[in-house]
């Protein structure tokens, strides 16, 4: 308990009564102390400051962990922690309750009896046409039935026999098809068959048959004809990430590093994203060696500037590839962190603040960008920014600036200025400068803007109002940006919609980042409750590096994870000496 | 599975493939025929490779790929000139385009060199299939309507030769028949509609188009707003009482005035509408300007006649929200929005609707002054019904302000749930169902 600080008597008093009324350990500094852990900002009491005080490592003993709510409901430390959007949506149908009784819908399966067991002759093959529904796409939807249903190509031979005897060709349609069944159920020599048919048959063949010529190729000795497959792709569209991958699957295979590399490379240079499966390949590809290293690392590196989390299957090759490395040992562990420290090696992460050249990046954009964008008059006025931003000039940075429509529409039950009132007062009294943003509308006397609260409010905290049709989300991220690194903002906002306006995917993963380190997000609140925020993160979730360590979050199978959340699980490697 | 003996089978097999291919095509085990020497090693290689192959089973499994071969042999001849020189990129887009009609994707079977370019300046895959989708869903519009026409014309050549004979004496008849008036012609009602356009040129009240946003839209966006624009004309011409239309903004060179002149031809020049370079702004007192937009606060409650009213001519198929009240914004203007929620019971749909369904909503409007009429051109996907319909079935008095409280109720009824939902957010799915049994509700009133 050495790190209460207090500074002013006034907050003295308070603290001492919170404390006593709850009966628990608290940290919570004055801004003008600093804490040793982040670059400064204040603490706001949030629900996990019985956590943070913890030793790292003593979390099995806290089995009472969320005592005061039924174990299925725990709420989730944050917003933007994987599969919080899916359990979100889980509760609410489960609240809906009957309404939503109907179960998952049962996928079609085409009928077992459709697809002959057996080679068919043609006079069979003959009858199933005429009693089919529609003749006369028949075969294509056959091929498409037993492509289905992985059936054996004996079966579809003798439906192409039948084709050809019955009209005297094979279409393209149909082989292409007949190619899908061969290339899945991996027949090298068809394959081949196909290739060489098709080639004397038609002057070029379309992306789909090169994919899967490519697809199929890779796997046998005939692989260098993946690269001129790919080069008469290249001819007319871009090749997609798939095929890059097969062919590099294929060099893999067949020992070909340097091939590899060069498509990869040539890969990323046109911009395309790999996918997992093609690193997965060249991290079991097992090439050894000082030049491929560098290479696999730089992967990595890939990942965390575009900030890709592996999957559970690529997370598990790049953590045997380490350990397979020769000469200095690393050990691998599958962990998670715990304010801001790995549970495995008790490695400090990196910080999720933002760098003075980030920040001040951060800020321009967001001016120019979604604040005022194409065009100032979408969101606000020039009169309008003018005013907001002598606004904010004249007064000293604030500490917490405060969403006060979001803020106020929390709670279903009470009136919406008393719900705004008893979050300003709160965070108020923890002696933080408070910025509190609204329309105009909410200063007009009316039922859920009661005057006297509003007042009080306009006491407590610095207020400004925008005009009605004005957005005030975006000045809600200016104000917040201007008043330095150490401000939060508090909104139950996700601001898709504001990380939308950034055109560019670089200031939008650093938008992420900040609003991830400074978003306060209140947990369900009742009017007379405590106020809670969910924890803010001190430690950035990406792809790291420490000298001699990699700290790797993964997306763990069969976990849903939308794109504004990140994961939690992490994989800890480490030199050992 | 050695059901069938191969010898049986070559007796039911050979003469099917005989008859129809000529005497080349052979099973491989069968005995060697002149023209095997072609296919030699490829028969071989596949015998050797698949020894299992078909007559394990008793069927001759691999037969088709000689079919398949044989006419890649029939077709060399002009793919072997074509090989030769390395294709221009519109003559590989132009082939991969024919391969992906024969893998059977939806594209369209011929591509002007135009449509091929524009098809080859497209950035991404996806925009290109986009691209052939459209060109080949207007194709085959083009080809149904090509279709028709050629059917109702022979139908049309049946039916007058069949009764050929009558006919010789029905129009000497019908010639001679006594009329107080010559056939009345479309030519007449041209006449009468460009004299009410003229009237309404000098008299009428002023509706004008916004054409400031040709930046914003790209060329099927403007090629549409062009097409609504044409429809708005017409109705507004054939109105009893048209508006003044003005197209402002229209700067020369732009997309639309190109697109206008394409589609209009000659008739552009004779149009009765004011065609100008000039802002609404200046043509106009400010006061009387009211820029119509979905995004507005405001509800329009009553048509003024006295007003100027101005439409966006924009189509919006990216999302580009609040573009006209920006405008409006800029320009210190009045703004209104149409109150489709006050009298429609919304289901789906954007708020903004069509320029030639805000042209009709506002003749009408013009005309009668009654919302319940004007919006009856509100796409009926898009709601579900008047609120109006219900007070009637309630046998409220039509009138003043019991009326008006009859409806407010009304309203408050059925939107509470919606309003929670936006509120709320996340919690769609129970107000939709709860919304549903509102509905049933009220359907059984």
């Amino acid at each position: 308990m050495g790190s209460l600080l207090f500074s002013y008597t006034r907050t003295n008093a308070r603290s001492i009564c919170t404390l006593l009324s709850h009966s628990r350990p608290l940290v919570f500094l004055h801004p003008s102390v600093r804490s040793p852990v982040d670059t400064g900002a204040p603490r706001v009491r949030c629900s996990s400051t019985r956590e943070r005080n913890k030793f790292p490592g003593s979390y099995r003993n806290s089995g009472t962990k969320w005592k005061d709510f039924p174990s299925r409901e725990k709420p989730p430390s944050s917003v933007f922690e994987a599969g919080t959007a899916k359990r979100t949506a889980e509760l609410l149908k489960r609240k809906e309750g009957k309404h939503l009784a109907e179960g998952p819908e049962e996928p079609r399966r085409p009928k077992e009896n459709d697809i002959p067991s057996r080679p068919l002759t043609a006079a069979e093959w003959k009858n199933r046409k005429e009693s089919a529904g529609a003749p006369q796409r028949f075969e294509v939807k056959m091929m498409e039935k037993m492509l289905a249903a992985g059936s054996a190509i004996d079966v579809a031979q003798s439906l192409l026999g039948y084709v050809a005897t019955e009209t005297g060709t094979v279409s393209y349609e149909l082989l292409l098809r007949y190619l899908t069944l061969c290339v899945h159920g991996n027949h090298q020599a068809e394959v081949f068959d196909l290739y060489d048919i098709m080639r004397h048959r038609f002057k070029t063949l379309d992306t789909g048959a090169y994919s899967l010529f490519i697809k199929g190729f890779s796997r046998t000795e005939r692989w260098r004809e993946c690269l001129l497959l790919l080069e008469s792709t290249k001819k007319v569209v871009t090749p997609s990430p798939r095929n890059y991958g097969d062919a590099i699957w294929g060099a893999v295979q067949h020992g070909e590093s340097t091939t590899a590399w060069e498509l990869y490379e040539e890969m990323v240079g046109t911009g395309l994203s790999p996918n997992q499966e093609t690193w997965q390949t060249l991290f079991d590809s097992g090439f050894s060696g000082q030049g491929n290293e560098s290479k696999l690392q730089s992967i990595l590196l890939h990942m965390r500037d575009n900030q890709i989390y592996p999957g559970e299957a690529l997370a598990k090759s790049i953590r045997a590839w380490f350990e397979s490395l020769p000469g200095n040992r690393w050990e691998g562990s599958w962990a998670t962190v715990e304010t801001s420290v790995c549970r495995s090696c008790r490695a400090r992460l990196e910080s999720i603040q933002l760098s003075e050249e980030e920040y001040r990046q951060l800020k321009d954009r967001v001016m120019s960008d979604v604040i005022q964008g194409r065009d100032v008059f979408t969101k606000t006025t020039p009169q309008e920014l003018e005013s907001f931003m002598s606004f904010v000039k004249k007064r000293p940075p604030f500490d917490v600036v405060i969403d006060g429509l979001n803020v106020a529409n929390t709670s279903s039950k009470g009136n919406q200025a008393k719900t705004l009132l008893a979050v300003v007062s709160e965070l108020a009294s923890q002696g933080l400068r408070v910025l509190v943003l609204g329309r105009k509308h909410m200063l007009k006397n009316s039922r859920s803007w009661d005057r006297s609260h509003m007042v009080l409010i306009q006491q407590k905290a610095d207020c400004f109002f925008t005009e009605n049709i004005s957005e005030d989300d975006p000045f809600l991220l200016y104000a917040a940006l201007h008043s330095g690194n150490h401000c939060r903002f508090v909104s139950r906002d996700l601001m898709r919609d504001h990380k939308a306006c950034l055109p560019d995917s670089s200031a939008r993963r650093l938008f992420f980042k900040w609003q991830r380190g400074h978003q306060l997000v209140l947990n369900n609140f009742l009017p007379g409750q405590r106020i809670r925020f969910q924890e803010i993160p001190s430690y950035d979730t990406i792809v790291q590096t420490h000298e001699s360590s990699w700290h790797i979050p993964y997306d763990v199978e069969g976990l849903e994870r939308c794109s504004y959340e990140v994961p939690k699980q992490w994989l800890c490697l480490r030199r050992k000496y | 599975m050695k059901l069938l003996k191969p010898q049986f089978l070559s007796v039911v097999w050979r003469p099917a493939l005989a008859g129809r291919r000529g005497g080349w095509l052979q099973r491989p085990r069968g005995p060697p025929a002149p023209c095997r020497a072609l296919s030699a090693s490829w028969g071989l290689r596949k015998e050797a490779s698949q020894p299992s192959g078909g007559s394990a089973e008793g069927l001759d499994l691999g037969a088709w790929k000689a079919v398949a071969r044989s006419e890649a042999r029939g077709g060399a001849s002009p793919e072997a000139g074509g090989q030769e020189g390395e294709p221009s990129p519109l003559q590989a887009s132009r082939e991969l385009v024919e391969m992906w009609r024969q893998a059977g994707k939806l594209v369209p079977e011929h591509l002007a060199e135009d449509e091929l370019r524009a098809f080859g300046e497209l950035p991404t895959k996806s925009a290109r299939k986009k691209y052939l989708k459209y060109l080949a869903i207007k194709e085959g519009h083009k080809k149904a309507r090509k279709e028709k026409k050629q059917h109702r014309a022979s139908e049309r050549a049946a039916e007058i030769s069949s009764r050929d004979p009558e006919t010789e004496e029905e129009p000497s008849g019908g010639r001679l028949r006594n009329t107080f008036l010559l056939q009345f012609w479309q030519r007449s009602v041209d006449a009468l509609y460009n004299w009410r356009a003229a009237q309404a040129m000098q008299f009428g009240q002023p509706l004008v188009f916004d054409m400031s946003y040709d930046q914003h839209m790209s060329r099927r966006e403007v090629e549409n707003t062009v097409s609504q624009l044409l429809e708005c004309e017409g109705w507004n011409r054939r109105s009893a009482d048209p508006f003044h239309l003005y197209f402002c903004h229209l700067r020369p060179g732009s997309a639309y005035l190109q697109e206008l002149a394409r589609r209009y031809g000659p008739a552009w020049e004779r149009l009765l509408v004011t065609a100008t370079e000039q802002p609404h702004v200046d043509l106009f007192p400010r006061d009387r300007l009211v820029y119509l937009t979905a995004d507005s606060p405001h509800i329009l409650r009553a048509f003024d006649h006295n007003k100027v009213y101005i439409v966006g001519a924009m189509v919006d198929r990216s999302i580009q929200t609040g573009l006209s009240l920006a405008n409006a914004k800029r320009l210190k203007l009045a703004t209104a929005r149409l109150p489709l929620d006050e009298y429609l019971q919304w289901e789906i749909g954007a708020k903004n609707l069509t320029l030639d369904q805000v042209m009709r909503i506002l003749l009408t409007m013009k005309d009668t002054g009654k919302w319940e009429e004007a919006l009856r051109f509100v796409p009926s996907r898009k709601h579900d019904g008047f609120f109006e319909a219900q007070r009637q079935t309630q046998q409220c008095g039509r009138s003043g302000a019991s009326f008006n409280k009859q409806r407010t109720f009304v309203r408050q009824e059925a939107f509470q749930p919606r309003a929670r939902a936006a509120f709320k957010g996340s919690k769609s799915g129970e107000t939709a169902s709860r919304a549903k049994t509102k509905k049933s509700w009220w359907e059984e009133d």
